[in-house]
């Protein structure tokens, strides 16, 4: 169908080129002075042996074949017989060119019909894409909602505070043994889940933070803090964390959260901070 | 200089001396009133179907022969008056007949360009299409 169309069009706009050049040049090497008859009948002959063309302008046509004949009966060579063979010959353009105009006519519809089918597939097209578009964009909507919902949800499992930092998780002395740095078994729970946090936000970075109560000696102190945040830390890196993610610090007693006057208070201090950075700070202000 | 008024004298003697020869011939001298009328209307016509744009060729042959044959009138040769409008008359035809078929013409390509824009525009878009497909 649609092959045999383009093969119509291209044999129309063949034949419409054709015409062109048989009017311009008809028109440059017959001039209004030398008419001939010859030629308005073998123009004639052609157009209704034309198929396309024969029966398209039947009223243009005979007028043409009149004024033919009555070129033919006249004197050859008169002022009037020079007249009538003019006449003839316009009569034949003008009913090759009715023709052609009745031509473009009946094809009209057959375009106007191509063009609507060619606008409904476009505009099809463009819907089909706008819906595909909304859909992704709505998907990629619920998909970050539904991001940002399971962070939150682990937080809270993680009971980890958010601050200006980042997220800050503070393990109890509980996790170690009274002087020992070696995590107790119960501790592994808690810090899987951090492994696992960790594990699927690959672009937060963690800092590991030891701290004391003023008991004993300084340095003895901060050595111990020091060690316990290095024990969380080898524990994180055998869950499979990147050891340049996580950053350690012991601060021994410089940083207590409570009064060391208390047992209580002294318990509170015993603690090891794990800052989980935001992303931005992690990538703008990084420390090692 | 002075020869100039004796040229123009004789020469105006000449042309009145023709004419009255020509009329002395010519059987009824009468002025072709409803050819020449006929001409003027199909001129207008096709001036009217925009023939100066699409034909202007037959258009200017056209009012070229009604000249010729307003002139013809003047010097009083009728038959030839006649023949020229009538000529005059079926140029302006043809004009006009070109004029309307450029115009059916024009309409079509105008209509195909519309399908092919709409054709490209859906190659297009599915050309874009496959390329997003195969980026994400």
């Amino acid at each position: 169908m649609k092959s045999r169309n383009s093969t119509f069009s291209l044999r129309c706009s063949l034949a419409s080129m054709l015409f062109a050049t048989l009017v311009v040049s008809g028109c440059a090497s017959a001039p209004a002075t030398q008419s001939s008859l010859e030629g308005a009948k073998s123009q004639l002959a052609e157009l209704q042996s034309n198929s396309l063309l024969a029966n398209r302008a039947p009223v243009a046509m005979r007028d043409a074949e009149q004024a033919v004949k009555a070129a033919e009966q006249a004197d050859t060579g008169s002022e009037d017989g020079e007249h009538l063979v003019f006449m003839a010959e316009q009569k034949v353009r003008i009913a090759e060119t009715r023709a052609w105009e009745r031509y473009y006519d009946d094809e009209r519809q057959t375009l106007i019909d191509e063009r609507d089918r060619a606008q409904l597939a476009a505009r099809t097209r463009e819907a089909e894409q706008a819906r595909e578009e909304a859909r992704h964009a709505t998907l990629q909507a619920e998909t970050s909602q539904e991001e940002t919902a399971q962070l939150r949800r682990q937080i809270e499992e993680l009971n980890a505070k958010p601050t200006e930092q980042g997220l800050v998780l503070t393990l109890r002395e509980v996790l170690f043994e009274t002087d020992e740095y070696a995590l107790k078994a119960g501790a592994h729970a808690d810090l899987d889940r951090l492994a696992d946090f960790l594990k699927q936000y690959e672009e937060r970075d963690v800092r590991i933070q030891g701290h004391t109560d003023s008991t004993g000696d300084e340095s003895y102190n901060r050595e111990l803090s020091q060690q316990r945040a290095n024990a969380v830390k080898e524990y994180l890196v055998s869950q499979g964390i990147a050891p340049q993610r996580i950053a350690t610090l012991g601060r021994g007693e410089a940083m207590p959260i409570a009064n060391n006057d208390s047992s209580a208070g002294r318990q509170l201090n015993r603690r090891v901070e794990i800052l989980i950075e935001n992303p931005a700070v992690a990538t703008t202000g990084r420390r090692r | 200089m002075f020869l100039t008024p004796i040229i123009r004298r004789t020469s105006i003697a000449a042309v009145l001396c023709t004419i009255s020869l020509l009329s002395a011939c010519a059987a009824t001298p009468q002025r072709p009133s409803s050819a020449l009328q006929s001409a003027e209307r199909a001129i207008a016509t096709a001036e009217d179907a925009r023939a100066v744009q699409h034909a202007p060729l037959e258009l200017r042959q056209a009012r070229d022969k009604l000249a010729a044959a307003n002139n013809a009138v003047e010097k009083d040769e009728m038959d030839i008056a006649r023949r020229l409008a009538e000529e005059a008359a079926v140029l302006a035809e043809l004009a006009l007949a070109r004029s309307e078929m450029q115009v059916a013409l024009e309409t079509n390509k105008e209509l195909k360009n519309t399908t092919d824009m709409y054709k490209d525009e859906l190659t297009r878009k599915k050309v874009l299409n496959r390329r997003a497909g195969e980026s994400s």
